[in-house]
């Protein structure tokens, strides 16, 4: 006798005939309409069925982490924050991992949980050799290899984030292989990465890719990531450099002068103003004029002024703001500033203006307060706002 | 009737309901794909992280109109200055109140009204005055209160708000909403990401109702427990998680909601601002925004994220509901009668190629054209024509279909990572769809009709007396509401709608 096994696809090739068939009397609309219906209840029952088993899944998944988090992790800080610096021997008895143990890629991924924490509330504390030792021990580096080369982005993404956040020591080699990955966002965790560890020139993949994007998001994590490297005293990039080489993205040097404003690099100001003296370009011009004031240098002054009657509204307003903050009590630079405060026409630049002359030492406050005493009386309120301390300078002024 | 009436309505409701459907599958498809992406790239507490420690996070204002909110404002305020983000500031505009609203503001924030120069870049009613503290508690410090006439709507007050602001963006916002502790964060992130200029982000908002709120934060969230604000609930995440999730994933975002939603100030001062004659002004303002920017041919983006980041209560009564559903009908109707110029433009790109000829066949039409169903399904009872063979498979897979949809919407709430904390209350989301079709489809609709009946007949509005509940908190339960309570909540409800009269 012989038996014939049904494949899943012939059970519902099966299924949908009979429907067809049952149905012949009907006409074509109803027919594909019980069919429709039929596929609709089907997903509904998978998609039920799917979500139940995930939520079990889950739930047993972080029940294993809390057990692991209750018997490793006083001991993994223990070994982290031990002075001496440990064998990796010392610190596999340390943990007291069962015999039978064996590291694999689900138990690593249990453990990350429990490492960020604990490098996210011990990190100043912890001997760095030791913590390399214990990820070491625990088989970290090899996993995140692992996932970095695997096919789902997720992971590879994941991985780099994971990396960054509990220092952890991935081979140059590894993430230098999507540098120029064709997926943007895993492109870009590949190059922080390489600029947060990297040791031989790590920057200069920016400089030579000519499809650079580089977001506000980017900004942020490269300034992230050159504090990282200042903390841990490895090689700063010459930012400097950055402006002066060509072809280079507009925002890449923006946010190289943006890095030496907050780095407070005041070495860099005279190349700066030579910059500035040969910029045609609004926002670096901007850029330019914001680091020379907040750095406070005084031979920019000049320029600043011989710059002011051609320059756009916006680079105006950073003129103002700048040659505010340089501050160096020039009678000249006060009575170029007086004077185009009684020319401009425009409010937010008047109020700008009002603001610097009122902020310029005890010369400023004179000349201010002549012209409040001179102002028509519906200009008062500009002069009370400027006055009043309780609103935020950052207003208008 | 003749029979050919019933045969060529029965095929065009055949095409219109597969045109739906397909629309809807769609949809799904390219919320699942935004999902999946969202899924992959972002991540919550690294981007929370990276934005706390650098100095370049951009400043966000948050603007929150308050007219008659004695009540709730000062516990709302202290909601608002609580959020977590390095730079923001709050802008509360009172518009007017004829209660204590501002007097209580001044008492508890230790305001003092400050020489403030109001620059006019929006029209607005006048303005009264601008309040700052004199209190040395840092969080304090981040509180403005705008003081202006009563302008009528909420419309005129958030441009007055619009006015002062000192940030790039800013979040609109109602004073009685519940924001997320890290709503902030999430709102500016996709700004920073986008190599586009986003000019604005709405966020999945939900209902409060039934939730745990202690001082004006969500302690927990829950669905709400009373029929219709548990349909709107289950209508809004499915909104959010489905269809505006799948219009953002192809830059055809129609609206960004008016209780919760980051702008561009820049670009809505060139719009013109919110437009107070307008009844779906959040609407209104995002298509004049997508207008200035074609305009100018400047490219742009409006980006739905799927966190929830707000809840906002829901109309607890079906009088209520009647109120703010009719309208929306009427704000549809007058938004396609203004904006008529950019369907099936090509100017404006999937906003007038894809997104308004969306809204106009399957938002604006549905009603009409459910309404002319219902009669015809009437008028075949009456005549006893129904064929009952294959009517029950029509019914029966319309109806898996919804069921289907609203298990889709529940795990990508779960996917997303911001649901529940009790999946047992999913099973609330189950039994509205379960009765969705039979209670508040066909209420919905007739509302609807009603507001394009106004609109058509030119009606004044007329706002009715809203009975607010309030959420439940975790120190006391929700307290009972007085008439005068009850009364001063529906003109602050009917500010807030942007309505014309007061009750």
């Amino acid at each position: 006798m012989e038996y014939y096994v049904l494949s899943r696809y012939a059970y519902w090739k099966y299924y949908f005939l009979i429907l067809y068939y049952r149905l012949q009397e009907f006409p074509p609309a109803v027919r594909v309409w019980a069919i429709f219906t039929s596929i609709c209840l089907l997903l509904l029952i998978s998609i039920v069925l799917g979500n139940f088993i995930r939520v079990l899944h889950s739930a047993a998944d972080s029940r294993t982490i809390d057990r692991y988090r209750e018997k490793y992790y006083e001991r993994m800080k223990e070994v982290a924050l031990t002075a001496r610096n440990l064998e990796l021997t010392e610190i596999s008895a340390m943990l007291k991992l069962p015999k039978n143990f064996k590291m694999h890629a689900k138990q690593n991924r249990r453990f990350v949980p429990i490492l960020l924490d604990l490098y996210r509330h011990y990190a100043d504390e912890m001997s760095k050799s030791n913590w390399q030792r214990l990820l070491q021990v625990l088989k970290m580096p090899a996993y995140f290899d692992e996932q970095v080369r695997s096919r789902s982005m997720r992971k590879r993404i994941i991985a780099f984030k994971n990396v960054a956040d509990m220092d952890a020591n991935l081979k140059e080699a590894v993430a230098s292989r999507y540098l120029f990955a064709k997926d943007r966002k895993l492109q870009n965790m590949a190059r922080l990465h390489a600029a947060r560890f990297g040791t031989s020139y790590p920057f200069k993949v920016l400089l030579e890719d000519p499809n650079l994007v580089f977001t506000d998001e980017l900004v942020i994590k490269f300034h992230n990531v050159l504090l990282y490297r200042m903390e841990n005293g490895m090689s700063m990039p010459n930012l400097i450099h950055w402006c002066s080489k060509t072809p280079v993205n507009e925002e890449l040097r923006i946010f190289a002068i943006n890095e030496i404003r907050l780095f407070r690099r005041k070495e860099d100001c005279a190349e700066m103003l030579s910059m500035l003296q040969n910029s045609r370009e609004e926002r670096f011009s901007c850029a330019l004029i914001q680091a020379l004031g907040e750095l406070e240098y005084v031979p920019a002054e000049k320029e600043f002024c011989r710059r002011y009657l051609s320059a756009s509204f916006s680079e105006r307003q950073e003129l103002a703001k700048a040659l505010g903050l340089i501050n160096s009590g020039n009678p000249e630079v006060l009575k170029f500033l007086e004077e185009d405060f009684m020319q401009t026409t425009d409010y937010v630049t008047r109020m700008l203006l009002l603001r610097t002359i009122y902020n310029y030492g005890k010369p400023g406050r004179k000349t201010y307060e002549r012209l409040k005493k001179d102002a028509p009386a519906e200009f008062a309120i500009y002069f009370e706002h400027i006055e009043c301390e309780l609103i935020d300078s950052r207003r208008y002024a | 009737m003749p029979e050919w009436v019933y045969d060529a309505f029965s095929y065009f409701v055949i095409a219109y309901s597969s045109m739906v459907l397909s629309s809807y599958v769609l949809f799904v498809i390219l919320a699942f794909t935004e999902h999946k992406k969202h899924y992959t790239y972002h991540d919550d507490d690294y981007t929370i992280e990276e934005l706390k420690k650098s100095p370049y996070t951009p400043g966000i204002s948050i603007v929150a109109p308050a007219y008659n909110e004695e009540k709730t404002v000062i516990t709302n305020v202290q909601s608002l200055l609580s959020l977590d983000y390095p730079d923001f500031e709050v802008v509360i505009v009172n518009d007017g109140s004829k209660d204590k609203t501002l007097e209580l503001l001044i008492e508890n924030f230790d305001l003092v009204k400050v020489p403030y120069a109001y620059v006019e870049k929006i029209k607005t009613k006048p303005f009264r005055g601008l309040y700052k503290t004199r209190s040395d508690n840092p969080a304090f410090k981040r509180l403005t209160v705008v003081d202006k006439v009563n302008g009528g709507t909420k419309a005129d007050a958030s441009n007055a708000g619009v006015n002062v602001v000192s940030n790039k963006f800013f979040v609109c916002t109602d004073v009685d909403c519940v924001l997320e502790k890290n709503a902030l964060y999430r709102m500016i992130w996709p700004t920073m990401a986008s190599t586009r200029r986003v000019i604005a982000v709405s966020a999945t908002m939900r209902m409060s109702n039934g939730s745990i709120v202690e001082d004006g934060k969500m302690v927990e969230p829950h669905p709400p427990h009373e029929l219709i604000p548990l349909f709107q609930d289950l209508e809004y995440t499915r909104s959010f998680l489905i269809g505006k999730t799948a219009l953002s994933r192809i830059n055809a975002m129609q609206n960004v909601s008016g209780g919760f939603g980051m702008f561009d100030r820049e670009v809505v001062i060139k719009a013109g601002g919110y437009d107070g004659d307008s009844f779906a002004e959040d609407m209104d303002m995002v298509a004049r925004m997508i207008r200035y920017m074609c305009d100018s041919g400047e490219d742009y983006r409006v980006v739905q994220i799927p966190e929830t980041c707000c809840w906002t209560e829901g109309p607890p009564n079906f009088k209520v509901l009647n109120r703010q559903r009719t309208r929306w009908g009427r704000g549809l109707f007058q938004f396609f009668t203004v904006h008529r110029d950019m369907l099936w433009n090509r100017n404006y790109r999937q906003y007038g190629m894809l997104t308004l000829p969306y809204i106009l066949i399957f938002e604006l039409l549905a009603p009409v054209i459910e309404f002319l169903g219902y009669f015809m399904v009437l008028s075949l009872l009456v005549q006893w024509a129904i064929n009952w063979n294959t009517i029950w498979i029509a019914f029966l897979g319309l109806y898996v279909f919804a069921q289907l949809l609203t298990v889709t919407i529940i795990s990508y709430d779960v996917w997303v990572g911001t649901s529940f904390k009790r999946r047992r209350d999913y099973l609330w989301f189950v039994l509205a769809s379960l009765l969705e079709p039979f209670i508040y489809h066909p209420i919905n609709v007739f509302f609807s009709l009603r507001g394009y009946v106004k609109q058509i007949l030119g009606t004044q509005m007329v706002w009715g007396n809203m009975t607010r509940k309030g959420v439940q908190s975790a120190k006391k339960p929700a307290a009972s509401t007085s008439v005068a309570e009850a009364k001063s909540a529906a003109e602050a409800d009917a500010h807030k709608e942007g309505g014309k009269a007061d009750a």
